[in-house]
């Protein structure tokens, strides 16, 4: 990671940095309201000062979900049926996508100090009763989507429960909204399953948060009680050991690898995104577990920085294991418990990570937090075409 | 009729894949797999239904459907698939969990 901008303050035209603000990424964005305030401090002009207040309002957003009801059908969103503030409707997927979605909410807002999806209090739409036996759950790029399971197959054939039961697989899914905002991670191969493996990351934390478990008690399993008791299965998928979630005459065996040595490159999901992301959600397992304590607190903030301001769209297992090794030596020290941990769960994985943000001082802030003359300029050119 | 189906992705990322004969089938089901058939529309259908937004855990089909006179193939995500050719889908879903194909069992 090239780091070496960040010492420099960059003050750029208002008219730029409000372009940036309008049209670009929540990083972008944060960096040029950053910039901007430092600029109209310098030039103490007040203009810009009243400029910087309204956009910090309109930037204030909250928590606003909406639950629909797709009433067996395919069309999206469908009927609204709960919105902020409504009371229960006597209606259990309705109820859990709107829980659901509050509950994931405030980890990012209590945690990580992030309003909604996009940084700017989006509102959180979710969709229940998608469509007839539609054993899934989606983010569709703007939504939450869930079906009912296998509801439309007799009892004794039934694999699915319905996808909204799971808080961690709703959790999930809004992070995936989150992903689109930050990193962007093509969702091809390596990049593709580490946007799911941080969707699995964040999912289990909140759940975890939810449960008041810490990294030795929570059981690291994605989709526990999604499959029914047809299965022979515990969940969808293990954090903790991938590939034992189940192993079914019908489902087969759980595919997850856990080790780079088994990585699969599949002719299809995407090149098989949601079975290579067992070995980056192991990784975090491991530098979790070997660290303790509650998950979502450092090892959680640790991916959350690595996700928001360093990872790009075509990320690797390997860049995302130096950068959450350096992001661990900004945040907490270089040669610290934090960053050791980091360094093992990867290492666990068959992967050695590199920390290349070292020497700088060990200031302890995170660098990519001050604005520089490099991303603004970058962000100007790739809006400007 | 013969129709090769196969769905993968989703959120669990499993392969769901196998070939129907409807001269297999009971006479019942037969008719009510060709009468789908018709009802999509489906020699007609884009051979690509693409995305039109970004996602994630979306399931990904693959069709291909002959009899002695036609043959046609597509391929979608789902986002922007005709809602008359979702019962379909589900079927072939169904009878390829059931007997006509399976999940990948690695
Ligand atoms: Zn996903």
């Amino acid at each position: 990671m090239s780091n070496h901008y960040h010492s420099i303050f960059c003050i750029l035209p208002p008219h730029m940095l409000q372009e940036i603000i309008e049209h670009g990424t929540p990083m972008q964005r944060r960096m040029a309201l950053k910039n901007l305030t430092i600029g109209a401090q310098v030039r103490g002009r007040r203009h810009d000062l009243t400029q910087f207040a309204k956009l910090q309002e309109e930037a204030a957003g909250g928590l606003n979900r909406t639950v629909f009801d797709a009433q067996h059908g395919s069309a999206l969103p469908g009927r609204k049926v709960r919105g902020e503030g409504d009371p229960p409707v006597g209606d259990p997927a309705v109820e859990e996508a709107y829980d659901g979605a509050g509950i994931t909410y405030q980890m990012y807002k209590e945690v990580y100090g992030r309003d909604s999806i996009d940084g700017r209090g989006m509102p959180l739409n979710s969709t229940v009763h998608y469509q007839k036996g539609y054993d899934n759950a989606f983010w569709n790029g703007e939504q939450m989507v869930y079906g009912d399971g296998d509801e439309d197959l007799p009892i004794s054939e039934r694999l699915f429960n319905r996808f909204s039961a799971s808080l961690d697989i709703m959790a999930h899914e809004l992070t995936h909204g989150v992903i689109q905002a930050e990193a962007g991670l093509v969702y091809r191969d390596e990049p593709g399953a580490l946007n799911e493996s941080m969707a699995d990351v964040f999912g289990s934390l909140v759940k975890q948060r939810s449960l008041g478990q810490d990294a030795r008690t929570a059981d690291w399993i994605i989709g526990a009680g999604l499959l029914t008791s047809n299965v022979n299965g515990v969940g969808l998928r293990s954090m903790k050991a991938p590939g034992t979630a189940y192993d079914d005459p019908v489902l087969g065996k759980d595919p997850q690898p856990s080790h780079m040595a088994d990585y699969k490159s599949l002719p299809y999901d995407n090149g098989g995104v949601h079975i290579n992301s067992g070995i980056p959600n192991h990784a975090f397992y491991v530098a979790a577990y070997e660290l303790g304590g509650r998950s979502w607190e450092k090892m959680g903030k640790i991916w959350y920085v690595a996700l928001c301001d360093k990872l790009n769209r075509t990320s690797q297992f390997q860049a995302a294991a130096d950068i959450t090794l350096a992001v661990a030596g900004d945040l907490y020290g270089r040669g610290s418990l934090e960053q050791g941990a980091v360094a093992k769960g990867w290492q666990e994985v068959g992967i050695v990570a590199q920390d290349s943000g070292g020497g700088d001082g060990g200031s302890g802030g995170t660098p990519s937090e001050l604005p520089g003359c490099l991303p603004m300029v970058k962000a100007i050119m790739r809006l400007r075409g | 009729m013969r129709i090769y189906f196969e769905r993968s992705g989703g959120f669990m990322g499993l392969r769901l894949a196998g070939t129907v004969d409807t001269d297999g089938l009971p006479a019942e089901d037969a008719d009510s797999l060709v009468e789908m058939v018709e009802s999509a529309d489906f020699f007609n259908l884009p051979a690509q239904l693409l995305p039109d937004t970004e996602g994630g855990d979306r399931f990904q089909y693959k069709l291909m459907v002959e009899d002695e006179a036609r043959r046609h193939s597509i391929e979608t995500d789902g986002s922007s698939v005709p809602a008359s050719l979702w019962p379909l889908l589900r079927r072939l879903t169904i009878l390829t969990r059931a007997g006509h194909g399976g999940f990948d069992t690695n």
